[in-house]
């Protein structure tokens, strides 16, 4: 259910639930933001709309902007998200969102911060006697994802810096806070307003999605394989579609780190990466790959990453799960109980362990750390080191490897589908190991701690972001 | 009164021990009497000393049936295993039964069955749309069904009309079925049918193929039992009785559904009334299901949903508390079934690759 806002009518999803839309109620929703995109939108200089949303983006910072109380709030009940891990989250985005990120965005993709202005070009290409202007499609649709806001927020972002009108399709249980980053927007310029529109309705209703898809030349959609595969069927063939399927991510800790001295700092990064968005987007770590050669052992780590696990939960509480996402977890931990008791049985022992958080003696092939009449977090070691996908909601998997080598030979059945390595290792091997990453194919290679923090410009699965939406017309002198 | 039998709404019969004290003393031989489920107390940390309460006796997944050999039966006196119906190639959960232990698992299912199934008591003619055990030996809702009409069928002794097919799957032999059913019609005999869900969605499916629609003998009843596991189309529980009143002209408050499986001894029932739309489930007095918070492992309140925990006096030799991969609503009297525990993501970008 939509919660109540309170916000004025501005888009589709700002009408009360009983309103129904239709495709013709769709489709001149569409034209008017073109047409308002023609008129106000189009002639904005880059430079301009830049401090637009970097002053929104400080805005959002602040605690007591009436937007982000709101977000913090209502979102935080529509998204299931508890307020603190809704905060962190949001605040890695905005924090962001400034003019100099901006503008090493738009010189990263497109060569030159004026390309979306005027022709113009980089000292290279000028040398050669070219000059280029990039344009953004008239109107641009989004697909939303549901299950974190911030890929939302880029988009709309990307938009507006190739200066398109935008339809976005939110998901139902994420409404609220791409409205509000919208509404907040159109607080400081109310003509951009029109130039943005937002719907949701429930999936299937492809008559709809056809009539915006029948008014843009290019669609973007994030979502499982299934979802991308029954879009790509649907749009039509001259429309772009930049897809992002469902990636998973994984975390590697060289030997070296795992000293008496820095060990702590890393469990305590690697929880960051565990609670950032409760484990629910593609950059969250799903395994802790450890090379089992420090001071501290692989087991070791997980007990202290367990440790961090437990002092994050008691300032930022992961909240509630539905009953079927909670007995997924609680069964989960039941299997990795039936493998303790396996090795237990196997060694012929029968040690009586006090009841409480740990729940198997040391040296097993398995033991399994988690939070007490909750499944707000678990941490499983287990020696059987091949890759296993979480069940997520803060559910982590630490497993010993003799290097990197093995960890990749052991994630093989997940190469395609790997978003980020998180990586924490000693600067002196930092380029070797990345090398070996990217011959196997990760995209993204970041420290641990900043898995679910990527910096504004970074290349999502791998391709860039402006250009991936923009059109050129070269000028050859 | 004494608490005893409270679950089912029924006091414990005078001078028997109550359901606590008597879960609380199989618990103790069953830690004692089976190495494996004595591994599975000891990593919760949970020894027979520690108990304050019954519903603290670790109850063993499902899937802990698979893993381990959970019985207190020597590898000789395994006379009879039951196992899961897991999909193809897996390891199914396996029920190890010597002559003791099935005569108190026969026992425990005749007087429930008779209650709940056969109802008034009427006269009917039974129908069992499995395979007969001697084709399904490792089935026992097939020697549920089996014992079930070796105890009450009536004068036309009852039958069983499916089969193992060439790929090893159950099948219906229709053409026997449906000459039978004439039969019964003819002669105004009410029939009792008995299956599976997917049994009755695979008639479905052929009725509504043939175009042909039967109308049952009056008083005429059904026992359906849960579980599809991806052998015929899912079909949602309102659905198939609906379907099933409009192909077979059932009433609904004539439609039964158990709730069993091969890791229990005792098995829940529950049936639709005008005023109870939901079917509620019940088990036997000697059985007592709980809805647990998966996040506490504690009972939640009544109308909250939860994960199913099985407590089950009737397995003796194996392990008497079971957690079940069902979600249910805990209610007054029994609980509503939600359904198993879906597997899949549905937010999130986990890709499910295990």
């Amino acid at each position: 259910m939509t919660p109540a806002l309170n916000l004025p009518q501005l888009f589709l999803a700002d009408l009360p639930p009983e309103a129904v839309l239709t495709p013709t109620l769709v489709r001149d929703a569409c034209i008017a933001v073109k047409r308002n995109r023609a008129t106000w939108l189009l002639h904005r200089r880059t430079q301009e709309l830049i401090e637009l949303l970097a002053y929104a983006a400080e805005r959002w910072q602040q605690p007591e902007f009436a937007f982000r109380r709101l977000a913090l709030q209502v979102g935080a009940a529509e998204t299931g998200y508890g307020a603190a891990t809704l905060a962190r989250g949001l605040d890695s985005f905005f924090r962001l969102l400034t003019v100099d990120h901006l503008q090493a965005l738009i010189v990263q993709d497109l060569g030159e911060v004026r390309r979306l202005d005027e022709f113009s070009a980089p000292a290279g290409e000028l040398r050669h006697g070219r000059l280029a202007l990039a344009q953004g499609p008239e109107l641009l649709v989004h697909l939303a994802a549901g299950n974190l806001p911030n890929s939302t927020l880029m988009s709309l972002v990307l938009g507006l810096l190739t200066k398109s009108a935008q339809f976005v399709k939110l998901a139902s249980r994420a409404t609220v806070i791409p409205r509000l980053f919208a509404h907040s927007l159109t607080e400081l310029e109310p003509k951009l307003g029109g130039c943005l529109e937002f719907a949701v309705w429930p999936g299937g209703q492809t008559e709809l999605e056809a009539a915006v898809f029948g008014e843009t030349t290019c669609v973007t959609v994030q979502g499982s394989d299934e979802t991308i595969a029954s879009v790509r069927a649907r749009v039509p063939a001259p429309v772009r579609l930049v897809a992002h399927g469902n990636r998973l991510s994984f975390g590697f800790i060289s030997g070296d780190m795992l000293s008496s001295y820095s060990v702590r700092k890393v469990a305590e990064r690697a929880a960051a990466d565990v609670t950032a968005w409760n484990q629910l987007g593609c950059l969250s770590p799903h395994v802790f790959y450890v090379e089992d050669r420090g001071a501290v052992s692989a087991e070791g780590f997980a007990e202290l990453l367990a440790a961090a696990l437990a002092e994050r939960e008691a300032v930022e509480p992961r909240g509630e799960v539905s009953v079927a996402e909670s007995a997924r977890i609680a069964d989960r931990r039941y299997l990795h109980e039936l493998r303790s008791a396996r090795h237990l049985l196997a060694r012929g022992e029968a040690v009586t362990v006090p009841r409480g958080v740990f729940f198997e003696p040391p040296s097993a092939g398995t033991r399994l750390w988690a939070s007490e009449n909750s499944t707000a977090w678990t941490v499983v070691y287990e020696e059987d080191a091949r890759f296993q996908a979480s069940c997520l909601n803060r559910f982590v998997y630490v497993k010993p490897v003799r290097d990197l080598a093995e960890a990749l030979r052991l994630a093989d059945p997940i190469r395609d589908a790997v978003s980020t390595v998180g990586v924490a290792a000693l600067e002196s091997r930092l380029p070797e190991l990345a090398r070996q990453l990217a011959a196997w194919g990760v995209p993204r290679v970041c420290p641990v701690g900043r898995m679910q923090e990527p910096p504004l410009t970074w290349r999502h699965d791998g391709r860039p972001a402006l250009s991936e939406l923009v059109t050129w017309t070269d000028l050859e002198l | 009164m004494p608490e005893a039998f409270s679950a089912s709404g029924q006091p414990a019969p005078a001078g028997e021990p109550p359901f606590e004290d008597l879960a609380v003393g199989l618990f103790r031989a069953q830690f004692a009497a089976n190495p494996a489920y004595q591994a599975i107390c000891r990593v919760r940390g949970i020894v027979p000393e520690q108990l304050t309460d019954w519903r603290e006796i670790p109850a063993v997944p499902t899937r802990a049936f698979k893993e381990f050999e959970l019985t207190a039966l020597p590898p000789e006196e395994r006379r009879w295993v039951y196992h899961s119906s897991g999909t193809t190639g897996q390891t199914p959960s396996r029920h190890f039964h010597n002559v003791e232990s099935r005569a108190l698992y026969e026992a425990s299912l005749i007087p429930w069955f008779q209650r709940h199934v056969l109802g008034d008591g009427l006269a009917r003619r039974f129908f069992a749309l499995t395979p007969p055990p001697a084709q399904v030996p490792h089935s026992s809702l097939a020697h549920m069904l089996a014992v079930g009409l070796q105890e009450f069928s009536g004068p036309t002794p009852g039958a069983f009309y499916g089969c193992v097919n060439a790929l090893g799957t159950w099948e219906l032999e229709l053409e026997r079925l449906f000459a039978a059913l004439a039969e019964a019609e003819a002669a105004s005999t009410p029939v009792l049918l008995l299956g599976t869900a997917f049994n009755f969605v695979h008639w479905l499916d052929e009725l509504a193929a043939t175009g042909r629609r039967l109308v049952l003998p009056p008083n005429s009843r059904l026992m359906e039992t849960g579980g599809y596991k991806g052998r015929s189309r899912a079909l949602p529980r309102a659905e198939l009785h609906a379907e099933l009143a409009l192909r077979l002209g059932l009433p609904a408050d004539q439609i039964i559904t158990e709730y069993g499986m091969s890791e229990l001894s005792s098995q829940a029932y529950a049936a639709v009334t005008a005023e109870r739309p939901t079917p509620i489930f019940v088990f036997p007095p000697w059985a007592r299901a709980l809805v647990v918070s998966p996040e506490t492992g504690r009972e939640v309140a009544v109308g909250a949903p939860g994960h199913l925990r099985v407590f089950d006096l009737a397995n003796v030799w194996s392990v008497l508390a079971v957690q079940t991969e069902d979600l249910a609503i805990r209610r007054d009297s029994g609980f509503e079934l939600l359904g198993r525990l879906p597997a899949a993501e549905p937010r999130g970008c986990s890709l499910m690759t295990t």
